[in-house]
């Protein structure tokens, strides 16, 4: 790799636009997610009947990875022509610039935009100019058990909140254990339907910019003073009655919970009901859904998706073609007998299958006053703070009004855009002479004071080196470096793709960081789990390779395999499994606690056992990782060694301090070094069972920084997240190294 | 160990006994992974999870290879999976080589360097290799998919360790002999190697192939995507068929164990062992 080469690369990365695909005429692509992505199919079928000649190509891409899919095709030029979108997803991709304005082409088209739902046409207009339409939609309703309401003396389910609060007192006193209501702590969507249902407004006046929001006339502010503190209020009672379980709605399997009366009531979607019927087929004709209790006025929460037209499609007529097709009222409700997918066009509920179906009767009229969250794109990180400021509030650690007003500055902080210019002259000498400071850095290192070499040089060790350093370099270290500038500037969504948006901010991402509470109590637990999950780690690792290695045991490759099969179990099914071990209904472990005549514990949602739960996981998926390790080492300790020392006299226990241990040095320092690293970027076990809560006391660095650089587009600020977490590691590393030179002296 | 040692009935007995429990913990999950795939949807979330169902079905296979072409996704996870481990085990094998037993100036610096960059978190070079590729025309392609994980400082840094162990004196004897340095990695260190070898492999192999992001933002077309992606992108974003979901999971694990139980196999005492005598 030389000087040219790198530079090269690094002005290719600044400047590169490979030119577009051409355009051939007649055929579109159209993306769309899981299940809808497969079915999608059939109605591109009858399009293509109707417009012969037209070859619409359909791809599913998957829920999990979309966002990411979505916003590296705008990047890398590899859009669709069409998308489904998520409508929380909208104002992203307009800040990215990447949706096309759709005007001109609904003024011209016979599409009855005031036929969609209020709240489905909300998320596709910002400031008068359409940048999609609605597809499907869906809303949130309660489902409960009409069998356990009868029983406390209900056949009607209450219809505003006070009747609900006494509904939920009586039916939690009519049955044994368990609870009235699953209300999480920390799902702002919920909080949000009880919000404005109580009149609360969030974001009501969002001028544009944001900068000069909110005069201090007392009146406007992101959140409306009482209606938060009375909300809380009301949910509060619910928890402090345990009518709703302050810890453990994480850990419970909801199917299971509902089938046994643990959760009779609790709030969802219209994609619940077939779930329901499908899983818990013994439930039939004993639950029931029913509209949200109203507080002063209804108001439900809208979901649903979009389709959108990308910017950058060569197709544009077309493309509108099929998009004014798929949002018709007769494409509609022919998607919904295809999909269960609700129209988000008022005509197409007429058909018979719709208006005729009782379960659906409390969608359609939570539908007419259902309201989207507000369309800025900075929502998803609005939203992680609504759900730890409601979280605070409920467990009592701060007071409502305190929590309202913390979360308040929160989110003008978020909102206030940074009016800084910088020339793009400016700009790239900045760029390149932070790159070429750490280039320069590792030459002058490299080259320095050359270490003596004992004997001859071998000049063919670079052949041995060339394509492993090659790939690292471009792969690896110019990466390294670019993310390292990156966290000196203000790359967010808006710089994702438009890199004159971005601008250098000095050290201000570190500073920030050293003073957000979340990102230290994530360091904190980091720390917590690396200090306790490492030693465990690597002591069961090498007990169980010593185990497996032993001279009595039979039937190896059945232990070898058995030990590494947690590695390579898909994470959903472990998961699935370690939920059912801590749950506190019914789990593995709350009934050996009982036998044992103690209490039942929360393990996932108490505050204090929720870290060492996830440690206890993370050390059974991943010890047999290690393990291989230590059996491949064990294979090449000479047995002349064992022999020559049992000839001495030496017991087994001798034989592992004298022989094994010291031949397995070279090993161990490696399995050490990399389970430290490892540990110290703990995300997958946070990640899936409980998402960093409660009150972040699973939060983790690297989760923190996945959800700061991947759900919220703050790519500097996450990136400077890494660099704190990079030197943490170097500092621990660097002992590691300083201890094992240590130890090389003494041996 | 090598000397035989008379062992108690007793002290066999409580060694098996940990052995089998030890067992029953680390397969668990696994077993109801495969046993779920067989089951019916009523039956998969109750209060105890069951080990056999009580009726036994096929659905989930069925529905499994009705809703993706899995010869297709199979056939690109095998292409991926095979070639980034083989790149991996010869680029990274023939580094650690370097490293561990050539002597040139600058090696012990390099290697500390290399082991730096380890400890940045690969969340946030993502981004960035993905910008390298588009700059090099090389998204949407097999090169773009492969070359970023084909050498890897953890494999370079596990290798070294382990070669580090082997006799200096071996080597000695065959440059003695005449061999040239390429002949030494390849006739001598890499069989000598067999076990690390071998755990890199699985490594590789699973890391490659269990892989969902990458593959996924990668490659453009559905007909490109490999096993998991395909199978991720069956789900809806709330409604899950789990029993199809663990059929998939059972698919997409299976190879993984038989490649572990193909490698294992070469976790054989005293090769490097008898070398030295030799």
């Amino acid at each position: 790799m030389t000087f040219k080469n790198t530079l090269a690369i690094a002005v290719l990365l600044f400047l590169c636009h490979p030119p577009k695909a051409d355009a051939q005429s007649r055929q579109l692509t159209v993306w769309a997610m899981g299940a809808e992505g497969k079915l999608i199919r059939q109605a591109a079928e009858i399009f293509e009947r109707r417009n012969p000649g037209v070859k619409i190509v359909t791809q599913a891409i998957p829920w999990t990875g979309a966002h990411e899919k979505l916003v590296t095709a705008v990047v890398g030029d590899m859009a669709p022509d069409i998308s489904q979108m998520g409508t929380t997803w909208m104002p992203e991709f307009r800040a990215m610039n990447a949706l096309e304005p759709l005007n001109g082409f609904i003024s011209s088209s016979a599409l009855d935009t005031g036929d969609f739902f209020p709240g489905a046409r909300e998320s596709n207009v910002h400031r008068e100019q359409w940048y999609g339409l609605p597809w499907y939609v869906d809303t949130r309703v309660m489902f409960y058990r009409t069998d356990l309401a009868a029983q406390a003396g209900y056949n009607k389910f209450p219809e505003d909140w006070e009747e609900f609060y006494k509904f939920s007192r009586a039916l939690k006193r009519s049955k044994n254990g368990g609870y009235a209501f699953a209300l999480p702590t920390n799902d702002w969507q919920i909080f949000l339907m009880f919000y404005w249902q109580n009149g609360g407004e969030l974001l009501k006046a969002t001028p544009v910019p944001y900068q000069g929001l909110w005069p201090s006339d007392g009146q406007s502010a992101p959140l409306t003073a009482g209606k938060f503190e009375e909300t809380i209020a009301y949910l509060k009672r619910f928890f402090d009655e345990k009518l709703a379980p302050l810890e453990g709605g994480h850990d419970t399997d909801l199917l299971t919970a509902f089938e046994s009366g643990y959760f009779p009531v609790f709030i969802s979607g219209p994609w619940m009901i077939s779930e329901l019927e499908i899983s818990k087929p013994q439930l039939n004709g004993r639950w029931a859904t029913a509209p949200l209790p109203a507080g002063k006025k209804r108001a439900s929460f809208m979901g649903g998706c979009n389709l959108v037209m990308f910017k950058s499609s060569p197709r544009k007529a077309l493309a509108w073609q099929f998009m004014e097709f798929m949002a018709g009222p007769e494409m509609q409700a022919k998607w919904y007998a295809a999909s269960g997918d609700l129209p988000s066009s008022r005509k197409a509920w007429s058909v018979p299958s719709l208006s005729g179906n009782p379960r659906l009767a409390s969608f359609r009229k939570e539908l007419d006053t259902a309201k989207a969250p507000p369309q800025v794109p900075e929502w998803e990180n609005i939203a992680g703070n609504i759900n730890d400021a409601v979280e605070e509030a409920v467990f009592g650690k701060v007071t409502a009004q305190a929590a309202r007003e913390k979360l308040s500055a929160r989110i003008e902080k978020i909102l206030v855009k940074s009016e800084r210019q910088q020339s793009a002259a400016f700009k790239i000498a900045l760029s390149l002479l932070l790159f070429m400071v750490p280039v320069c850095a590792v030459v002058l290192y490299l080259r320095g004071r050359r270490a003596s070499v004992g004997g001859k040089c071998q000049p063919i060790a670079i052949l041995f080196l060339l394509p492993a350093v090659l790939i690292l370099a471009v792969f690896l270290f110019i990466p390294i470096v670019a993310s390292f500038i990156a966290s000196m500037t203000n790359w967010n969504m808006y710089g994702v793709n438009d890199w004159t948006k971005i601008v250098f901010v000095g050290l201000e991402n570190y500073v920030g960081l050293f003073g957000d509470p979340v990102f230290l109590a994530g360091l904190r637990n980091t720390l917590v789990f690396a200090f306790i999950g490492v030693p465990v780690s690597v002591a069961l690792s090498l007990a169980m390779a010593l185990a497996l290695n032993a001279q009595i045991l039979r039937a190896k490759a059945f232990f070898r395999v058995a030990y590494f099969i947690p590695v390579i179990t898909t994470m959903v099914a472990v998961a699935i499994i370690w939920r059912w071990l801590y749950n506190p209904e019914f789990g593995l472990f709350n009934l050996a606690l009982e036998r044992l005549g103690l209490p039942a514990q929360s393990w996932l949602s108490n505050r204090w056992l929720a870290l060492p739960s996830l440690i206890l996981m993370a050390v059974w998926k991943g010890f047999g990782y290690n393990t291989i390790i230590f059996v491949a080492a064990l294979q090449s300790i000479p047995d002349s060694l064992y022999e020559s020392i049992a000839l001495d006299g030496a017991n087994s226990r001798q034989e592992f301090w004298y022989i094994t241990l010291p031949m397995l040095r070279n090993t161990a320092f490696f399995v050490i070094v990399m389970t430290t690293i490892g540990y110290l970027q703990f995300f997958a076990e946070p990640y899936i069972m409980t998402g960093g809560g409660p009150l972040n006391s699973t939060m983790s660095v690297v989760l923190y920084m996945y959800q700061q650089g991947f759900k919220f587009y703050n790519l500097g600020y996450a990136s400077a997240m890494a660099y704190i977490l990079f030197g943490l590691i170097f500092a621990f590393t660097t002992l590691q190294f300083r201890v094992q030179k240590k130890l090389e002296r003494t041996f | 160990m090598a000397t035989v040692k008379r062992c108690s009935t007793a002290y066999k007995a409580v060694f098996y006994a940990f052995m089998v429990v030890s067992v029953i913990i680390t397969l668990f999950p696994f077993v109801w992974m495969l046993s779920t795939s067989f089951k019916s949807p009523g039956e998969i979330f109750t209060r105890q999870p069951t080990i056999l169902p009580q009726v036994w079905t096929l659905a989930g296979y069925k529905n499994l290879f009705a809703a993706v072409n899995m010869w297709l996704h199979l056939c690109n996870s095998v292409i991926y999976a095979v070639s980034l481990t083989a790149l991996s085990v010869l680029f990274n094998a023939m580094a650690a080589y370097a490293f561990a037993k050539l002597r040139f100036p600058g090696r012990e610096k390099l290697f500390a360097l290399l082991l730096v960059t380890m400890m940045v978190p690969g969340q946030v070079t993502m981004l960035p290799v993905f910008l390298i590729l588009k700059s090099m025309g090389l998204l949407n392609s097999y090169a773009g998919l492969v070359l970023p994980g084909s050498a890897a400082v953890f494999a370079i840094f596990m290798i070294r360790q382990f070669m580090m162990d082997i006799p200096e004196e071996i080597l000695e004897a065959a440059r003695i002999d005449g061999f040239s340095e390429f002949a030494i990695f390849w006739r001598i260190m890499l069989p000598l190697c067999r076990p690390i070898i071998a755990t890199l492999t699985v490594f590789s192999f699973i890391g490659a192939w269990n892989d969902f992001l990458w593959p996924l933002i990668i490659m453009l077309r559905e007909d490109k995507y490999t096993l998991p992606v395909a199978l991720a992108s069956i789900n809806g974003q709330y409604n899950t068929d789990w029993g199809l979901l663990m059929a998939g999971a059972v698919v997409v694990v299976a190879p993984a164990v038989l490649v572990f139980l193909l490698a294992q196999k070469h976790y054989i005492k005293g090769i490097a062992a008898g070398a030295v005598k030799g």
